[in-house]
Order: C-alpha cells, then structure tokens, then sequence
C-alpha cells in the first residue's frame, strides 16, 4: 500500500503545483512559452533572425499586416492604402487617434522618420533590400495623417515590406521599449527571458469596444532544451509549443491531450540533389549521370515518398512533388502529380541511358558501377531516417548509396566551398510564401543555386528558361502572369529533378487548452499570429 | 582470490556463450541486418521479430547480434594493435639513445593532451565520403587502436628498460646472443603479462568508446549496426516510450562489459 500511496502523493503534489502555477499565470492573465534563442537584436529595423521576428511581430506596430491565416493584407495603423497605376507611389492614411504605448501620439512624421531610418544604408536594415533601390526611395506626408513613399519602379508585392517595419517614434529609437504593436518590451535578461507587457495605447478594439490584447503580459524565457520545453508544456508552466518534432508529437499528445496540433504540411521543403557543378572533383562518369534528367528522374521514381512520411516523420509530413507545398494555396501549381515510387519505370528509364544491371548492382554503359554518397547533416532524426530509407529504396535499383552525416559546419564547407560532394539531403525552410523570396535558390547565378551554384550563363536551357520566369514574376504588376510563370517553373522542376522534392514537413505545435480565440497559420509565427485577440478562457 | 577462482570460467563461459549465440542468429536468421520491414516499424515483440524492431522496421535481434560480434572483433582487433604498438614503441625507446627515448615519450604526451573528439570530427570530414559501411568500422577501430597506443607506452617503456638494465640480460649479450634472440627469448616474455593486461583493459574501452562516437554521429556507419548506432535509439523518448525491447543494446553491452572485468579481475589477483 506504501508503495501505491507514494507515488499518489507525488503525483498530487506535482499537480498541485502545475495547478498553481497555470493558475497565477491565469490571474495574472501572462502567457509563457520560449524563444530557442536570445535575439540577436531588440531594434526593429534590424531584425533577421527569427527569435527577433518574433518580439518585432508582438512589439511592432506596422501600417500593413499579412493576415497569417487568409495570407491578405490588412491595414493595421494604416487606416487605407494605395499603389498608383505605376506602381510607384504608395500612400497611407493613417488611423486617427493612434499612440504610441508611452502615450504620446503616432503621425506620420513618426513614420516618415521610421521609413527614412529604414533606407538609411547605415542602420543596415534587412526590409530595405526589399525597396530593390532603397537609396531611390522617398518618403513624405503631406499632412499629419498622409504618408507618401515615392519608388523609382514598381516592386512586386510591395505592401509585404511594410509588415516589417515597426513604426517607432521619430528620432527615438527604443528598441521596443516604446511600440505601437500590442506588446512592449518590459523587461530583458539575456540568456534568461523577455517579458511583455501589454500597450495600454493598442488601436484595436474588439467588437464590442474592449481594447485589446486581451492577455496583460507575455513571457519568453530563453530555453534551447526542447525536452525542458515539453516537459514545462506538460506541467502547464508553458501555454505554447511551436515546432514540435513529429518524432515527439505523438507522446506529447498523449501527456498533453487535446493540446497538440497537426496543422497539415508546411512551406519547409525536405529535398535531395545531385551535385552538377562542372568544376566539382568528381569522376567524369559521375558528372554525366548527375546531369542526366533520366538517372535523376529514375531516382526520384525509386523513393517511396509515403513510406518518407510515415516512417522517418511518423505520419506527420506530406509526400511532396515540387518546391511550392500545397500550403502555400496562392502559388502552388495544381497541375503537378504526385510522384509514386514505380522502379520498374525507373529501370526503363535508366536502361534508355545504357545504364544495365548485374550481379554486382546496377553499372552504366562504361561498366562503372552506380555507387555515391548521400551527404546529410548529423543530429537531425528524421533526415537521418530518410537518408536511410532512400539508401535502402536506391538498392530496388542496384544503386549503392553510402549515408554520411557530418556537422553543419563541414558539410557547408563541402556544399558551398569544395563542392567535393556527389548527392545531398537538406531542407529548406520558407519562411514566405510569395516565389520571389525563392528567387536565390532558382536563379542560376545564385550562389545558393545548390546543384551548381554561381552559373556565369545557364547551363541548360531548362535552367535559363527557369530564370526567365522568375525574373518575369517578379516584375509583373499582373498576379495571374506571375502564377503562370511560377507554374511553368514548378512544371520544369517537376521535369528536370533538380531538387529531387520528398516530403512537407507538417506544421506541428501545442498550445493550451485553456487559451481561447487562438488561429493557426503557416506562416511564423505559426501558433499566435492573432496574440491581440488571444485570451485565457473565463471557465479558469 | 577465491572469488575470482569461482566467477573467471563463468564469465569465460558466458562470453562465448553470447558470441555463439550472436553468430547463430545473424547466419541462421532469415532477417537480414540492413532489411527493412516498413509495415512494422518501432513494434515490441511479434513471431517475426523476436525483440521487435527499430524506427526503420530492422529487426532488432538481428541487429543486436550483429553489433555485438562487430564491437567485440573490433575491439579485440583494436586492442591488440594498440597493445602492440605500445609494446613496440616502448621496447623501441628503452633499447635507444636517450634523447629518442625522451622524445618518442614527450611525443605520445603530447598526444594524449590533443582534443581528440575533435579531431576525430575533422578527419570523419575530411575523409572519403564513399568509404563503405565496412570501411568506416575498420577505419573507426584502428583510430581508436592508435588514440589507445599512447597511453600504455610509458609503462612499456619503464618495464623494458628495467629489463634492459638488469644483470642477466647483460650476461645474455655477454653470452653472445643477438638482439633478436635477446628480445624473443627475454625481453618479450617480460613484457608478456603487462601485454596481456592492456590488451584485456583496452577491450572494454574500445566497446565504450565506439559506443560513444556513434551516438556522435560518427564511427560505423548505416546499415551496418554498431553498439554506437544503436544507442542512439535511446535518445529518442517516443522509442523509450515504445518497446522495453529497445533497451536491449545497452543491457547486452553491461552484461559484455561485466563479463570482461570479470575476466580482467581474474588476471589482475
């Protein structure tokens, strides 16, 4: 019996003391969760880490907002927008009445005065690049309530840029410390934690006239541990758990019931490629296989995308066919089959090639045997589990595939600098849905145009055709032109295997049960993209 | 004495008893160690799978077997080089010029003080990336023979220069025997007892340190399964959560490891 009570008593004192913990969380109306990483920077118009982006998304207040749930602008301290025919003046009109948290009020001399620190090429702003020329771009308001901002030519989706650019008051910046976003930045200590505090002064209003936000305060401590970061989950001491591992999804559901989400496949790409760098160290034979669309297609018949997803991301990951993910509902081209592993087309498909196969494995028409390396990088559970599972789908066509995982560092080294490499396995994180942020991945100039980066002139003329859609979407006004252009691109990536695609990794996160009005988004941050409208349920 | 008299043929027996068992179920079983069986991955125990199978669907039995016969062949292989080479380099140093002598001992110190994780993180990177599976285990144990080597050969050294001082060697050379008949007649059966106990410490640390590389990542790599690859199983708490089963690997390990010092507990009273 002792041993039964033991155990009991445990339990109750820990329940106990989760209990009170989510309970003066709750009458101090304060959420928490954590940031992996401190921020590298408080000052909004710095931001390009996404712990930053997180504190400039709740901090920040900003004259557009991209709806994170219906991807569409809305106006935020901007109370209507417009972009001239020519795209080149876009003019705000501000809400009337709107304050900064300190009380003082917000005209558009502040957002002038942010807009111009933005440009300035010495407060090295990452949104500035986005202005395509920001030493062309000028600002002016014609009046306290009219903000005018003056291109040299049209930038494509322009109205994104001004959701990251946190208006501040003019020639103080406070890094936060003062905002016209709902929170404030009221206390920092690096390594440990943030805490927000709630704008007394925040625009918006709920329906019924209540200012928002709802919730008082936030605090973001700064905990790298993900197993610390589920356990304090599960002990109710956090309300919100971004990025779950699919590896621990499913036992955090079961400690943790009714609080984890699988919110369907992300816009992050799990992918492998072959290296076709010309000037790479590699056996003639094998730079000839690698540049043939048919071995390249072969192997991407060969995988079996479902068993990817089920096994190495335990179910939660979608089979993928191109670099678009189906969540990405604007851009993704409909038109693309999935890809189904059949390896009898595969072995056609090689044999057109010469390739034949022996007792040994399979060889091409030299006799050299298909054997190469698939490069990964170590730690990462689930792409170690892929890496393993193509090895072993790869033998189906006599290939011989040896797994390397080696650290970030030395496999950067050998992508990016030796290109001493035969095939990889990465993936890539979108952190936008619009294709033009893809753009360093597509062009064929690029450095990070993986399978052969940094190309004087096109090497193929599927590479040059892919450039000149892309350089075509990004300068047309007209979204339908920019969708064909994006779809022919999908289309010749669909073709070609460039990047052999193989899963979405589902967007996985928990949040509490006893946070009401929370909406789930793709786009980060994932989990509380409405944080104004967020508040503890009454039944607490 | 006792003791060690009563558990030193258990343990021997047991040892065996374990590599036999091992051998027969990698060459009898119809499962091979690289076979995945994707319809039953991460299950406990089933009639296929007789301690279940891991994250990819491998069956566990199978793979155990197979890493278990692979650690010890490579750290008996291991321990024997490094022995080896002690003995070599410290015999070699006690029968030289002083001033070798003094450097080939600075040399192994200053070996001993390098930050080996690391490095051994930079030559897995710089190495070949197609070295097979196999390649990579043979690779792994002989840089573990060599990171081993330095730290015996002090007391090579030490006991091999005694030897080379005493009188009846002296008497030996006087006698006119050569330098190879005074090695394989006395100098090497001097050294035999301090081989034979390097040799039996060095096993065990080689099963560990393989063991512990591979849950880094680096060591032997897949298919083939090493006691490193398969502790990292333990890592993942949705697998922990899953199977007893997969604890399996570490338990083997314990009872080799107990078993060994057993064996290494005989010799040394």
């Amino acid at each position: 019996m002792k041993i039964w009570y033991l155990p009991t008593l445990a339990a109750a004192c820990l329940s106990g003391v989760t209990a009170t913990a989510a309970l003066a969380q709750a009458g101090n109306n304060e959420i928490a969760w954590s940031l992996k990483y401190d921020p590298k920077t408080l000052d909004p118009a710095k931001v390009d880490d996404q712990a930053s982006e997180t504190v400039r998304y709740f901090t920040g207040g900003v004259l557009l907002r991209v709806n994170r749930h219906t991807q569409q602008f809305e106006p935020a301290l901007a109370a209507s927008w417009n972009v001239s025919p020519d795209g080149k003046l876009v003019t705000f009109k501000l809400r009337s009445g709107l304050k900064f948290s300190d009380g003082s009020p917000l005209t558009s001399k502040d957002v002038v005065a942010t807009l111009q620190r933005v440009l300035l090429p010495a407060t090295a702003a990452p949104a500035a690049e986005e202005f395509l020329t920001p030493a062309s771009v000028t600002v002016d308001a014609p009046d306290a309530s009219t903000v005018r901002v003056h291109l040299p030519k049209r930038v494509t989706n322009v109205g994104k840029v001004f959701d990251e650019i946190a208006i501040e008051p003019a020639n103080k910046p406070s890094e936060g410390r003062v905002t016209a976003g709902p929170f404030v930045i009221a206390d920092y200590k690096r390594g440990e934690s943030l805490l927000l505090k709630r704008n007394p002064f925040y625009w918006k209003h709920d329906a019924s006239g209540a200012a928002l936000p709802y919730l008082a305060s936030m605090r973001l401590d700064i905990l790298a541990n993900r197993e610390q970061d589920e356990l304090r989950f599960v002990r109710r001491q956090y309300q919100v758990l971004d990025s779950v591992p699919a590896d621990t999804f499913d036992q955090l559901a079961r400690r943790a019931p009714g609080s984890v989400h699988d919110l369907g496949a992300s816009l992050n790409t799990e992918q492998l490629w072959f290296n076709q760098a010309p000037g790479s160290p590699l056996p003639a034979w094998e730079k000839k296989w690698f540049t043939s669309r048919a071995f390249r297609n072969a192997v991407s018949l060969a995988i079996h995308r479902e068993d990817l997803a089920r096994i190495a991301y335990s179910g939660h990951a979608t089979p993928a066919n191109g670099f678009v993910s189906p969540a990405n509902a604007v851009w993704y081209n409909k038109q693309l089959k999935p890809v189904h592993a059949d390896v009898s087309a595969a072995l056609r498909l090689l044999a057109k090639e010469g390739f034949h196969k022996t007792a040994a494995g399979l060889v091409d028409a030299e006799g050299h045997p298909v054997k190469f390396s698939l490069l990964t990088n170590a730690g990462n559970r689930s792409r170690e589990k892929m890496a393993s599972l193509v090895q072993q789908d790869l033998t189906a066509l006599g290939m011989q595939v040896n797994v390397v995982t080696l650290d970030f560092p030395a496999l950067i080294e050998r992508l990016m600098h030796s290109q001493n490499y035969e095939a990889a396995m990465l993936g890539l994180s979108n952190v936008e849905p619009d294709p033009s942020s893809m753009m360093n991945v597509w062009l064929s100039s690029s450095p990070n145009h993986q399978w052969n980066p940094a190309e004087k002139t096109p090497a193929t003329e599927w590479e040059a055709e892919i450039d000149k859609q892309m350089l075509q979407q990004a300068e047309a006004a007209d979204l339908k032109v920019r969708k064909t252009a994006v779809d022919r691109v999908q289309q010749i990536v669909a073709d070609q295997q460039p990047f052999i695609y193989l899963v979405y990794p589902n967007m996985l996160c928990a949040v509490s049960p006893s946070l009401n009005g929370v909406e789930f988004s793709v786009l980060q941050p994932d989990v509380l993209s409405n944080i104004d409208s967020i508040r503890w349920k009454a039944s607490r | 004495m006792r003791l060690a008299f009563t558990v030193r043929p258990v343990a021997w027996v047991l040892l065996a008893f374990t590599v036999l068992a091992a051998l027969w179920i990698v060459h009898r079983s119809p499962m091979d160690y690289a076979m995945q069986d994707r319809d039953h991955i991460s299950e406990g125990r089933s009639a296929q799978h007789s301690t279940g199978t891991d994250e990819l669907g491998r069956d566990r039995t199978v793979r155990t077997a197979a890493a278990l016969l692979l650690g010890l062949a490579g750290a008996v292989a291991a321990s024997a080089l490094a022995s080896s080479l002690a003995v070599s380099v410290g015999v070699g140093a006690a029968f030289a010029p002083v001033w070798i002598a003094k450097s080939l001992m600075y040399l192994c110190d200053l070996f001993l003080t390098l930050p080996w994780i690391f490095l051994l993180m930079t030559v897995r990177a710089s190495l070949p990336l197609n070295l097979s599976p196999a390649h990579s285990a043979e690779l792994t144990f002989f840089l573990l023979a060599l990171l081993g080597a330095p730290v015996f050969v002090r007391v090579n050294y030490a006991r091999a220069f005694a030897v080379r001082n005493a009188e009846w060697l002296l008497h030996g050379r006087a006698s006119g025997l050569r330098t190879m008949q005074l090695a394989r007649r006395h100098v090497l059966p001097h050294l035999r007892p301090l081989f034979l106990s390097q040799f039996l410490i060095y096993v065990p640390v080689c099963l560990i340190a393989e063991a512990n590389l591979g849950t880094l990542g680096l060591g032997v790599t897949q298919p083939l399964p090493s006691w490193g690859s398969m502790l990292q199983e333990l890592e993942s708490s949705a697998m922990l959560a899953g199977s007893h089963w997969v604890y399996l690997p570490i338990a083997l390990l314990v009872v080799v490891l107990l078993m060994l010092e057993l064996v290494l507990f005989e010799v040394d009273a």
